[in-house]
Parts: structure tokens; C-alpha cells; sequence
């Protein structure tokens, strides 16, 4: 195992008398898939929102290339490299399938002059064909070239969650998160789905972290596994290892793997 | 002391009347209603018409109103309008009931004539029996409020408490689908309690007449002041909202006991009262729980599941950053509109040509509603303020100052954009139907401490602002005005198009993706606002070069009110509607007052708060639709036309703007 990208260290989350995660430490190796399971209220999406700067951990701290991100702001982080997908997925409704894209393109690549942007003509120029071939790329590698010119409300919530991933990965993040990304997609939707996941590992070696209810699915996809249940983390190795752990079977999986 | 108190706890009583009225039918079917001053003006506007002007007795007057004309205006209301509006977006929303609001005043002027009343008698006898209590003399109306109140308290407390009606609709409160699913009829409880509502609209009008004196204006004051309750119990509680209602009246009286009496400087205090009480209970809110927002009413998640994605419609194409070529039809469509629209003013002469003058000034106000609501989803009512603000003070700059009109113009708005980004920074954290109060409650609030000084307000004529020689003549001036809107329309288009516009239609539709994704949420939203207040506070100067004064009565908070409800009306999204807004705005008047005998001159107003009301229809705006309709018939293919795969939509519709 290389130097972590992304890594936590002892988090502590309470919510008023319940702990809701209880000193977990999670690393994120480069150009690895790590999955992270656990039963409903097991703390996964706490722990998701601690990592990506939406709730500040009690205790415990987060690294991101070994700097010290705990305190630092969702824009900070994606500034940083960490890019995210949500459960429920959140997009821009009066926006283009292109936009979402273009807009986290341009984000990463040139500064937004805010202040400036509404006196000068720049909305009336061609976007450059740097910009223009990634973007046709990126809508091509994600097969949502049809949708392009959509705007995004009505999306089937397949396509939606690929629009997640395709702007997340416009910003070139060098760690991905995706919330439950394949809940609520049929089996042929899931399995696109991984396709995609494998691909993006394998080309841009981007470190993903998959927090996820389809136990199969993340122990197919995944290099480690870490099993959280009531706030901790009791188990965490490879797919194999927790196929072979007994405290996992016994907590969770029971008989869903065969 | 006791006075005081009193006479507050009287006041205090109408205003819990009001807020409860509020309370009750934001909870229960989710529409918070901007027109509850104007139904209370509507029923107040009755009961004088029954009472005084055809003699009849106090109290089959009231029973009149209050128990028949009360609950079925607002049945009706429900039924024709209200019904509709549920699953809509808050701004859908709030533009619907603000179109009845602007509907509703002329509609009463129609029925009881539209004659100046001095004095409006309330409930008691006349002339008022005082009694004494507690050593203090107190009008029978006083006791009369005070009898209401409780009765009122007491009734809703035993229904809601203790009777099936009011479990059902605690049930209907927390979610509407769920009460629904279990087989109660929540439409028959919706129309209970919006008849309730309705009653208590005209109960706090009939009350607040005698006092406050039977206008527009006073019943607008009373919403506001209530809607300072109402945030105080964050949307929701009914006794928190009747409390502080009550607290709020003790005070306002409380504090003219230490106050001079008859100065400017009290009024000036009184009247920012509830603003302040809002102010520190967002401030507490704000230091306690971090943001203000989550006002959906229906909150269950069932509720959440079937609604549909229906709120805006699909927003309109023309914000394609990096579309390819549009149907020419539009394109000519839009080039026959602008043509005309610029020839206007070579083609009027006269009456007519100041018209257009005026409504050439008018469409750049329009532009900074445009940016901040349609570019930016964020529903300021304050727009006018800046642009009364601005006008102001151009007229000061340029007579104290001895600046150059245009320069003080320009100036003035310049001045505007600090204030606008400091409103937007303030209200950040606040959802949006908060922004909507708080920008309303600071509207009225530079109405009332700003406008109304006597240096400004000049005894109603506003401080002369002159054009300067060239634009003396209107059709020079309108062209003036036309080529400000066309620099800022093109500013507009270009910020639409730019990653600026981008960045603030991320942060419109997902704070949390949008920040996630590096975004400044506080910057985007601040450029847009500094930006858009100086469109206003240009637009008000000119309105006021136009007008070669700073008239103040010109930028009330209502007319603003107006001026959202035509623009949304036309179209939100488009720099070519808040053009035909402007038109339609200065002209429709010209036209029914030139053509129509004089009673009819209620029309324009009724029209466009009846044309609002479209929009919970069409909610991207009537005449854009019908735009579309148009360009789609021009070209043989409706360009809302699916795509020839329609991929099936799923039915929980998370990517909605239902927020």
C-alpha cells in the first residue's frame, strides 16, 4: 500500500447523546477503489459529509495528499483535488448535460473572474478547443453525447448519476467520492455503472472511495473494503478477506455473499 | 404605563389575528399569502361599504362579512387559485398570491367605488362607548379586539386540540400525502382552513381600519409587521406567531411612552420596529442553527416522492452557454420585436411618446428584477427600493452637488451596488421565503425611514432632478433610456452566457454540489446582487430624469410588488420581456384611460394581477410561452419537442428545483 491520497484519522461524530461514528480511520491509496459498507445508520454518510467538508468531525482529522484538510472548506477541498457525487443526486437544473461539464472544466482550468465576467464580452466568444475536446470527450466516455444539450431536470436518475460522475470528473479530481451511486438503478444500469468506475481508475488512476448498499457490487469493484456498523469500523482488507471475515458475516452480510 | 399596554395589547391582538391567518394556511397548504393584506383591504373595504355607505346596521354589516363574504372570498380564492399552487416553486408561489394582491384592490374599488375614506368606523357603535378599566379609559373597540383574540385563541386551541377535525388536520400539517393515503379528504380540510383564514383576514382588517385608517397602505403594513410574527415563529408555530404578534404590539406602543410625541424620529422608530424584531430573530436563528431554510411546507417524504418536477417548467434555452445555431424563426421573431420596440418612441409623438419614454425607463428597472430573480432564482422585493434610493439620491447629488444630471445618475446607482452585495451577503444563509420577507420588510423599511423624510418627500412632489438639454425632448430621452438598456440587456445575455453565469445558476439550483465543486457560493451570489442593484438604482434614475423629479411616491414597496408580478407575468428569463413588461406596464394604463369611459380605470391593475395569476399556469412566464408557441408554429417543430428517445422519467424526482 502506497502513501494515502485521502486519509482519517480517529473521526468522532456525535449527534446529541448518539455517536454516530466512534474513532474511524480510513485511507484511500492512489489509483485504488476502496469500498465502504455498513447497514443503514452504520455512519457511512457521516462519514462521507466529514470527508468532503460538509460536517466538521468532533474529533479526528482528514489528509488530503498529507496535508491537514480537517478544517479546511468544501471549495478548499475540491480546489484541493477531492471531488464528490450525492445520494440524491444534486444538479443544476436550468443547466445542459455540456454545462455541468464546462462549468467544472472551467473551474479547475481558469480562475473565475467573477467580478469581471459581467462587463466584458466573454460569454460571446468561443469556448477554446482545449475546453471544447475535453468536454466532447468527456461526454462521449460517459456515452452522454445524445444528452448533451439537455437540460438536466427529468433526467432519468441513471443518466443523472453519470452526469454526477462526468462533472466530478471535469474538475480532474485525484480523489472521487461517490454516495450510494448505484441506488436505485436496475442491474443493467449498475453494471454500466462499474464499467465507468473501472475505466476511470484504470485511465486517470483516480482514487475512489464507493460508500454503498449493493454489498456485491463494491466487492467486485473494490481494491479494500471498510465495514462500519453502529459508529465503527469493524472490519477492513481486501474483498477476499472480508468475504472470509466471520465478524462481518456474523454483523451483516449474513447470507448475501455466496 | 397601563395605557400603553393596553392600547399595544390591542394592537398587538390584530396583528396576531393576521399572523394567524398566515400561520395557518402556510402549514396546512403550504402557500404563504402575499395577498392577505389586500383580503383584508377587500373585506375592511365591504364591511365600511355595508356599514357606513349603505347605512346598514353594525352588526348584520359584520355578519355579512365576516361570516359569509369572509370564508367564501377565500373558498373561492383556494378553489380557483391557491389549489393549484401547492407543488409549485416559491417563487411561483409568491408571484401568484402577489398578482392577487395587486388583483384584488381594484377589484374592490369596481364593487364599493374607489372615493378617499377619512375615517372607517370598526365594530362597536359609534360614536365609541369608553369604559374604564384598571383606571385607564379604554374604547369599546379596544375590548372588542380583545374579546376576539381570545375567543379566537381559545376556538383554535379546543379544534385543534381536542376535536377529530383538528387531529386531521395536525395530520394534514405534518403530511399532506400521508393524511391523505389514510383516506381523510384533505381538500375539504384545506378548504376549512382556508376559510378560516379568510375570516381572520377580515377580522384583522375591520379592526386595524379605525386606527390605521381603511387604505392599501395600512393593510400592506399590517402583513409586514405580521410577517415579522411569522418568521419569528419560523413559518410554523401558531402560538409562537400569535405571541410575538402580540409582544410586538406592547412594544410599539410600549416604547412611545419614552419617545417624544408628534416627531418624525418616533414614527421613524415605530415603523422599524417589527423589522427589527425580525432582524434579531434571524440573527438568533442564524447564530443557532446555521442557515434558515427548509420552509417546504408538505415535509413528509412520501410528500417529497410524488411531487413532480413541474415548478418552473423547462427553463427556457436561450441560457446555452455553448449551444449550436437556434431556429431562425426565433431569431426573426425577435429581431420584428425589437425593431418595433426601438421605433416606438420615432412613431408616438405627444401623450403617447412620454409613454414610451417611461416605459423605456421602466425596462431598465425591470432588467435588475430579470438578474436577481430570473438569473439568480433569488426573489427580492426590494428592487424598487433601490431604484427609489438611487433616484434620490441622483436628485440630491445633482441639486446639493450641482453634479451633471447623467453623472448623477450614474453615480447614485453606482452607489447602489455596495448595498445590493451587503442584502445579498445578509440574506445568504436564508431560504428563499425568507429572502423573499426580509427583502419585502426592507423595502417598507426604506420606504418609511428614507423616502418619507421631508427633505426627499418634498410634500409629495420629490426633489427636481432636470434633464440635461439634449435629452429635454422625451423622444431623445427615450432613446437614451433604450440605449442603457441595451448596453445593460447585453451585459445580461453576456453574463448569462459567460462561466459567471454559469457558476450562479450552479449555485440557483445545488448550494451544496455547487460547493462542492469549488464554487464561491457568498462571491456568486454577491456579484449578481451588487450588480443587479445598480441596474435598479439606473433604472430609478432614469425613471426619475424622466419624471425631472425624485418623486418618492413613484418607488412604494407595492408598486414594486406590481412591477415583480408583470415582469414574472412576461416572462422572468428574458431581457426582450422586461422590455414588453416596461411597454405593457406604462402603456395598458394610457390605452384604458385614452379609449374606456373613466370607471374603467381600475382595468390595468386588475389585469395585471390576473395575468400574474397565469403564471401558477405557465409558470415561465405567459407571454414567453406563448412566444414559444409561436416560433414553434414559425418553424414546424415545437421546440419543446421531445427527443425522439425520451428516456423514461423515474419517479422520485431528486434533480428538481422544488426548493
Amino acid at each position: 500500500m502506497t502513501a494515502p491520497r485521502l486519509s482519517a484519522r480517529g473521526i468522532t461524530v456525535r449527534f446529541g447523546g448518539v455517536t454516530a461514528l466512534d474513532d474511524v480511520d480510513l485511507d484511500i491509496p492512489a489509483a485504488s477503489t476502496v469500498g465502504l459498507v455498513g447497514p443503514n445508520g452504520a455512519g457511512k454518510s457521516t462519514l462521507f459529509s466529514v470527508l468532503s467538508g460538509l460536517r466538521r468531525p468532533d474529533t479526528g482529522q482528514v489528509f488530503l495528499d498529507g496535508a491537514d484538510i480537517t478544517k479546511a472548506t468544501p471549495q478548499a477541498r475540491a480546489r484541493g483535488g477531492l471531488a464528490r457525487t450525492f445520494q440524491h443526486p444534486e444538479l443544476f437544473s436550468g443547466l445542459t448535460v455540456r454545462e455541468h461539464i464546462t462549468l467544472a472544466y472551467r473551474l479547475k482550468h481558469s480562475p473565475l473572474r467573477v467580478w469581471t465576467d459581467p462587463l466584458t464580452a466573454g460569454g460571446f466568444r468561443r469556448p477554446q478547443a482545449a475546453e471544447r475536446d475535453r468536454v466532447d470527450q468527456l461526454l462521449v466516455g460517459l456515452q452522454l453525447d445524445p444528452l448533451a444539450d439537455r437540460t438536466v431536470s427529468g433526467l432519468p436518475l441513471g443518466s443523472a448519476r453519470v452526469v454526477e460522475i462526468a462533472r466530478a470528473l471535469a474538475r480532474e479530481p485525484s480523489v472521487l467520492l461517490l454516495d450510494e451511486a448505484s441506488s436505485g438503478l436496475d442491474s443493467r444500469e449498475t453494471e454500466e455503472l462499474a464499467q465507468v468506475l473501472r475505466r476511470v481508475v484504470a485511465e486517470r488512476g483516480i482514487s475512489v472511495l464507493m460508500v454503498e448498499h449493493d454489498v456485491d457490487l463494491v466487492l467486485r469493484l473494490s481494491d479494500y473494503v471498510c465495514v462500519l456498523d453502529f459508529g465503527v469500523r469493524i472490519a477492513h482488507g481486501t474483498p477476499a478477506e472480508i468475504r472470509a471475515d466471520s465478524v462481518v458475516r456474523a454483523a451483516y452480510l449474513g447470507e448475501a455473499v455466496s | 404605563m397601563i395605557p400603553y399596554i393596553l392600547a399595544g395589547l390591542a394592537l398587538g391582538a390584530v396583528y396576531a389575528l393576521a399572523a394567524a391567518g398566515l400561520v395557518v394556511t402556510y402549514i396546512s397548504t403550504g402557500v404563504l399569502n402575499f395577498a392577505f393584506g389586500s383580503m383584508a383591504f377587500f373585506l375592511a373595504r365591504l364591511f365600511y361599504w355595508l356599514d357606513t355607505q349603505q347605512g346598514w346596521d353594525t352588526l348584520p354589516a359584520a355578519l355579512v362579512t365576516l361570516g359569509l363574504a369572509a370564508p367564501a372570498l377565500s373558498v373561492v380564492l383556494y378553489v380557483l387559485i391557491f389549489r393549484h399552487l401547492r407543488d409549485r416553486s416559491t417563487l411561483i408561489k409568491i408571484v401568484a398570491t402577489i398578482g392577487l394582491s395587486v388583483a384584488l384592490p381594484p377589484l374592490a374599488n369596481l364593487l364599493f367605488g374607489d372615493e378617499a375614506i377619512a375615517a372607517a368606523p370598526g365594530l362597536s357603535p359609534q360614536p365609541v362607548p369608553v369604559y374604564t378599566v384598571l383606571g385607564t379609559s379604554v374604547p369599546l373597540d379596544q375590548l372588542i379586539t380583545y374579546v376576539i383574540l381570545l375567543v379566537v385563541v381559545v376556538a383554535g386551541t379546543l379544534v385543534l386540540r381536542r376535536t377529530d377535525i383538528g387531529l386531521k388536520i395536525r395530520a394534514m400539517v405534518d403530511s399532506e400525502a400521508l393524511t391523505r393515503s389514510m383516506g381523510v379528504d384533505t381538500g375539504r380540510l384545506a378548504v376549512g382552513v382556508w376559510a378560516v383564514s379568510g375570516v381572520l383576514a377580515g377580522l384583522a382588517g375591520v379592526l386595524i381600519a379605525p386606527t390605521a385608517g381603511l387604505t392599501l397602505g395600512s393593510m400592506t403594513l399590517l402583513m409586514a409587521i405580521a410577517f415579522a410574527a411569522v418568521v419569528a415563529a419560523r413559518l410554523r408555530s401558531l402560538p409562537v406567531a400569535v405571541g410575538c404578534a402580540l409582544a410586538l404590539g406592547v412594544i410599539t406602543d410600549v416604547i412611545q411612552k419614552w419617545l417624544p410625541s408628534d416627531s418624525t424620529v418616533t414614527a421613524a422608530i415605530v415603523a422599524g420596529v417589527p423589522f427589527a424584531f425580525m432582524t434579531v430573530f434571524l440573527l438568533y436563528f442564524l447564530a443557532r442553527g446555521g442557515a434558515v431554510g427548509q420552509e417546504v411546507a408538505a415535509g413528509g417524504a412520501l410528500d417529497r416522492a410524488i411531487r413532480v418536477d413541474t415548478t418552473d417548467g423547462p427553463p427556457p434555452a436561450a441560457s446555452a452557454a455553448v449551444r449550436r445555431g437556434r431556429p431562425s424563426a426565433q431569431f426573426l421573431l425577435v429581431l420584428v420585436v425589437v425593431v418595433v420596440l426601438a421605433l416606438l418612441p420615432a412613431l408616438t409623438t405627444g401623450y403617447w411618446l412620454g409613454l414610451v419614454a417611461q416605459a423605456c425607463a421602466i425596462a431598465v428597472a425591470f432588467l435588475s428584477i430579470t438578474l436577481v430573480t430570473g438569473e439568480g432564482g433569488m426573489i427580492w422585493l426590494c428592487q424598487i427600493g433601490f431604484a427609489g434610493a438611487a433616484a434620490i439620491l441622483a436628485a440630491q447629488l445633482a441639486t446639493v452637488a450641482g453634479l451633471n444630471p447623467l453623472l448623477a445618475v450614474l453615480l447614485a446607482a453606482v452607489a447602489m451596488a455596495p448595498v445590493g452585495v451587503l442584502v445579498g451577503a445578509l440574506t445568504i444563509r436564508l431560504g428563499e421565503l425568507y429572502v423573499a420577507l426580509v427583502t419585502l420588510s426592507l423595502g417598507l423599511l426604506a420606504q418609511t425611514q428614507i423616502f418619507t423624510r421631508d427633505r426627499f418627500y418634498q410634500y409629495g412632489a420629490g426633489v427636481t432632478l432636470e434633464r440635461p438639454g439634449f435629452f429635454v425632448q422625451d423622444r431623445t430621452f427615450a432613446y437614451l433610456a433604450i440605449a442603457v438598456f441595451a448596453v445593460i440587456a447585453f451585459l445580461t445575455i453576456n453574463l448569462r452566457r459567460s462561466t459567471t453565469g454559469l457558476a450562479i445558476s450552479a449555485v440557483r439550483w445545488s448550494e451544496p454540489a455547487a460547493r462542492t465543486l469549488g464554487l464561491d457560493v457568498l462571491r456568486t451570489k454577491a456579484v449578481l446582487a451588487g450588480f443587479a442593484a445598480f441596474v435598479a438604482g439606473l433604472g430609478g434614475g432614469l425613471l426619475a430624469l424622466y419624471n425631472q423629479a425624485a418623486v418618492p411616491d413613484n418607488f412604494d414597496t407595492f408598486t414594486g410588488l406590481v412591477w415583480v408580478a408583470v415582469l414574472v407575468t412576461v416572462g422572468a428569463r428574458s431581457v426582450l420581456a422586461a422590455a414588453g413588461a416596461a411597454v405593457m406596464l406604462a402603456l395598458l394604463p394610457g390605452v384604458v384611460a385614452t379609449y374606456l369611459p373613466s370607471h374603467w380605470a381600475s382595468l390595468p391593475p386588475l389585469l395585471f394581477g390576473l395575468g400574474a395569476l397565469g403564471v401558477a399556469i405557465h409558470p415561465e412566464g405567459v407571454v414567453v410561452a406563448q412566444g414559444r408557441q409561436l416560433v414553434g408554429l414559425l418553424s414546424r417543430k415545437r421546440p419543446d419537442e421531445p427527443d425522439p428517445k425520451p428516456p423514461t422519467p423515474v419517479a422520485p424526482a431528486p434533480v428538481g428545483g422544488v426548493r
